[in-house]
Order: structure tokens, then sequence, then C-alpha cells
């Protein structure tokens, strides 16, 4: 049945080969040293990337790469549907929309995890130590964010019960997209400034870096 | 049961259609028997994403062999999820199973009403029991999944009106099908499991045509049979060689101790039938 098609199929269970020769890709899980699928999907067998020119001199003591040398290998879903939930991780670029603000923190609704759009509504706080790295002290969340903001965020922290704790601490991080008070897309004039093209107001911002 | 937002039927048992073929055998002491072999569950069709707006879906149909017309088991499951808790909720490191079990108010002889009662919840925990052993929860941090299965048929068979007392052997068929049905919806909704777990059922029974003597059956439908003894459901995955739940039920007698065991491994037997079912509509899900 799976030997047949030209892409391999798993289903939950099937053993994929021993931890000697792979490494453990998303959709995987380990028994008694041996991967075995864990979702109905479709094999992928990713070579690892070889070290591209020759190889330098070493000038700092690094730790053995012996395990990076195996191929990856996953099972994805890809193949199967495209309704794939994803949940946001540590470290994930997400981008959210400001749903209200207080003096301590901007609560968000998670909207894009990675390239994936969510499925489910996550919900997000940016904490008013987080908005930036620097003059922490001095940030007001007042003139970093406003309700209706698309922000770009990290995720820092899985968070409580009910949120996920994200930072806009980066230069590339921050609000992409801001309307103004009277209605209109602004466009960003500087780091911590968004203008309104027909009013000409300005309104203060924790502006993300064009890319 | 004071539900009065809704039309409900008769509260009592109803008298279905007889038609005239079936009577004439219920008069002349016809009484079904099992054609099959001890060790052959019945045959069984899965299939998986049947409803669009689920995550992960499945639908499963046993036949009743023997006379047309006579109701099998039919289950949908369906599986929302993973998403978000509630807000009420603790933080949890893993995933939060949660499943339902209901069956639709015609698909038993008896009627059901529509709030849930112990036969129903009783399922769902044994049912929530082993699917937790096959689910990778962590995952899915933060995260709830619910797992809702309709009984749209209940395994009975409408034509005989004895064993109406006892009708909680068909529970255990009950059980196995939504495990299994649960697995398959599980996997087409992308949920991480260690193994496709698959629910089966032996039962120890005892007919008249044997003289009397007891012998293990898998897949028992109740009425081809004088009594049951005992019966057994397993849920059990079988490349880890693992039982995740065991329901055990009815007398064994004390003087043979390797009954039990035997009955345990029937039972895995018929859920290694039902896996293979599994993996192969598992298998025609993609391409």
């Amino acid at each position: 049945m799976s030997a047949a098609t030209a892409t391999p199929l798993a289903i939950p269970g099937q053993p994929l080969g021993s931890t000697s020769k792979y490494q453990p890709g998303p959709g995987t899980h380990i028994h008694q040293s041996t991967l075995y699928s864990s979702l109905l999907g479709v094999v992928h067998i990713v070579q690892p990337a070889k070290a591209p020119g020759p190889v330098k001199r070493l000038n700092k003591i690094a730790p053995a790469s012996a395990p990076a040398e195996l191929p990856t290998i996953s099972v994805s879903r890809s193949g199967v549907s495209e309704k794939r939930e994803v949940l946001p991780e540590v470290g994930n670029t997400v981008l959210c929309r400001v749903v209200r603000i207080t003096p301590r923190q901007a609560v968000v609704a998670i909207l894009i995890c990675g390239d994936t759009v969510l499925d489910a509504e996550w919900q997000g706080i940016i904490r008013v130590q987080d908005v930036r790295a620097t003059e922490k002290d001095r940030v007001k969340i007042y003139e970093s964010f406003r309700p209706g903001d698309i922000v770009r965020a990290e995720v820092i922290s899985l968070g409580d019960q009910a949120n996920y704790y994200l930072s806009t601490a980066r230069n590339e991080l921050g609000v992409i997209m801001a309307t103004s008070e009277a209605g209109n897309t602004m466009f960003p004039v500087s780091w911590k400034e968004y203008q309104d093209p027909e009013t000409g107001a300005v309104e203060p911002r924790k502006v993300a870096k064009p890319y | 049961m004071a539900d009065r937002r809704r039309i409900n039927g008769p509260p009592g048992a109803t008298a279905p259609p007889i038609y005239e073929d079936d009577s004439n055998q219920e008069s002349s002491g016809f009484k079904a028997t099992r054609t099959r072999q001890p060790n052959t569950i019945r045959r069984m069709y899965l299939k998986t994403g049947v409803t669009p707006s689920a995550s992960g879906s499945a639908y499963l149909e046993v036949e009743m062999p023997g006379k047309s017309g006579a109701s099998g088991l039919k289950l949908s499951c369906t599986v929302h999820g993973p998403r978000s808790l509630p807000r009420s909720s603790p933080f949890s490191p893993h995933i939060i199973l949660s499943s339902h079990v209901k069956f639709a108010p015609f698909a038993t002889k008896q009627r059901r009403g529509y709030l849930r009662d112990p036969t129903e919840r009783d399922l769902g925990t044994h049912l929530e029991a082993a699917l937790r052993g096959a689910i990778i929860a962590d995952r899915w941090p933060k995260s709830g999944v619910d797992i809702i299965i309709s009984v749209i048929e209940g395994d009975q068979d409408r034509g005989t009106a004895k064993n109406q007392a006892d009708d909680s052997w068909e529970d255990m068929n009950v059980l196995s099908g939504c495990i299994t049905v649960a697995s398959a919806a599980l996997a087409d909704a992308g949920i991480d499991c260690v193994d496709t777990v698959a629910g089966g059922v032996a039962a120890l029974v005892r007919d008249g045509s044997d003289n009397g003597k007891t012998k293990i059956v898998i897949d028992p439908i109740p009425s081809e049979h004088d009594k049951i003894e005992a019966a057994c459901c397993v849920a059990y995955l079988p490349s880890r060689d693992e039982i995740t739940n065991l329901w055990f039920k009815g007398d064994l007698p004390s003087k043979e101790a390797g009954l039990y065991q035997e009955l345990v491994e029937q039972g895995i037997l018929a859920s290694k039938q039902a896996n293979r079912v599994l993996v192969e509509c598992l298998g025609e899900t993609v391409g």
C-alpha cells in the first residue's frame, strides 16, 4: 500500500528506522532507540547541510557535532490535509492584533505563527518591560501600541494558563500596520512614529524596522 | 426527565415496524446463531474525514450478519482541536483530553434521553483512558482537544425481545468501536500518537447447542448466544504490544485461573483485526 506510492506514507506507530541512521524531526518520536512516526503523513528525509567551502582552522573549542551528520527524518501532514494545527512555540515570530491595552501590558490575539495562519485564537501579552530593549523604564504602552494595530512579535514564554508572553524587544519587531485616530492607514516615519498621510498627524508607536 | 424545551419522544420502548418475514421466524422459534468462526470479528467499514468542519473525523460501521435490516453499530466521531483552553482552567504543560460519548435517542431499543446518562459517562471515561495512553500529550502544551462520538446505532438486535434486561453487554462492543473510530479521527486531526489504538472484545459464552459448555468468542453479539458469562474489552497498541485500557465484566469460574488471561489474549486478537482495518483506512486517505 505505502510501498507502491512514490511518496512513502507513514501512519502513527510505524517504525521509520534506527536512531543511529536518522535524526528525529517533526512528527516522529523515539521508543527504545527506534524512530517511529507519530502522525499520519508523508515521510521526508532531509540530508544535513554540508559545510560550505573548505573547513576553517579551528579557533575555538566547539562540541563535536557528530549527530548533526545524520539525515533528519520527519513526517509532515502536507500531503494529507492542509488543516494542520500549529501552536506558538518559544522563539517563534508571530503576527498579532492588539486587542486592548493597559498601563502594564498590551493584550494581543495571535493570528499567524511563522507562515501558518492559526485556526484557533490564542491570546498573548506584551508586558511593558518586553516592548523594547533599551530605556525599558521609560516605555509607556499607550505610546507603543494602540488597539487594532498589527504587531510582529517573538514568543518568549508559554506564559500562564491563558496567555503567551510576547516580546518586541528587537529592531525588526513591533507595529507593522497601524491606523490613525482618524481611521486612515499610516506609514512609519521613524523608529517610534507613524504618520497619517491625510491629516499629517504623527502618532507614537514601537515601529518595526522594515525588512 | 423534565425536559420541557424539546419535543420528546415517548419515554418507554417503542415498537418498530416488524416485517412479516422476521415475525414468522420469531414465532417459529428462529434464533440467530453465530455463523462466523469464534476468532473472527464482523466486517467493518471505516472512513476518515467525513465532517469538514471538524479538525478530524471518522465514521465506523459494523455489519449485523444474518438478518437484513437489523441494526449493527454505527459511530460518528469528530475531533475538535487542538484549541486554547478556557480561561478558568489552570496552566497545563500537556494536552487535555475530553471525550464525550452520546447515544442518539433512537440508537438503542430503550429510547435515550438528551441528558448524559451514567452509561455514556462511563464509556467516555473508558475511552479517555484508552486514548490517553496513545497520545503524545506534551507535544501540545496549553491546549485541549474534544473527542465527540455519536452512537447512531447501538449494536442491538431489534427483532428479539429477549436479553432486554442485560443489554449492557452491547456497551462493550460500542466501546471497542468508539476506541477504533476515535483513533482514526485523531490521526486525521494530526494529533501526535504513539501508535494506532484499536478496541477488541472477547466473551466467554455458554450455548445450549454445545451442551452447556463454555467457549470464548471474539466480537460477540449477545442475541446470538444463550448466555454471556464474562466479557472483556481491550484497547491495544499493536506495535508497542501494550494495553491502554482493559474493561472486564462478568463471572469467571474460579477454578480456571488461565481463563482470564485467555480472554484478554482473545481481546487483543480482536483488536489486532480491527487495527488492520484502521491501518488500511488511514492508508487510503493519502493520494
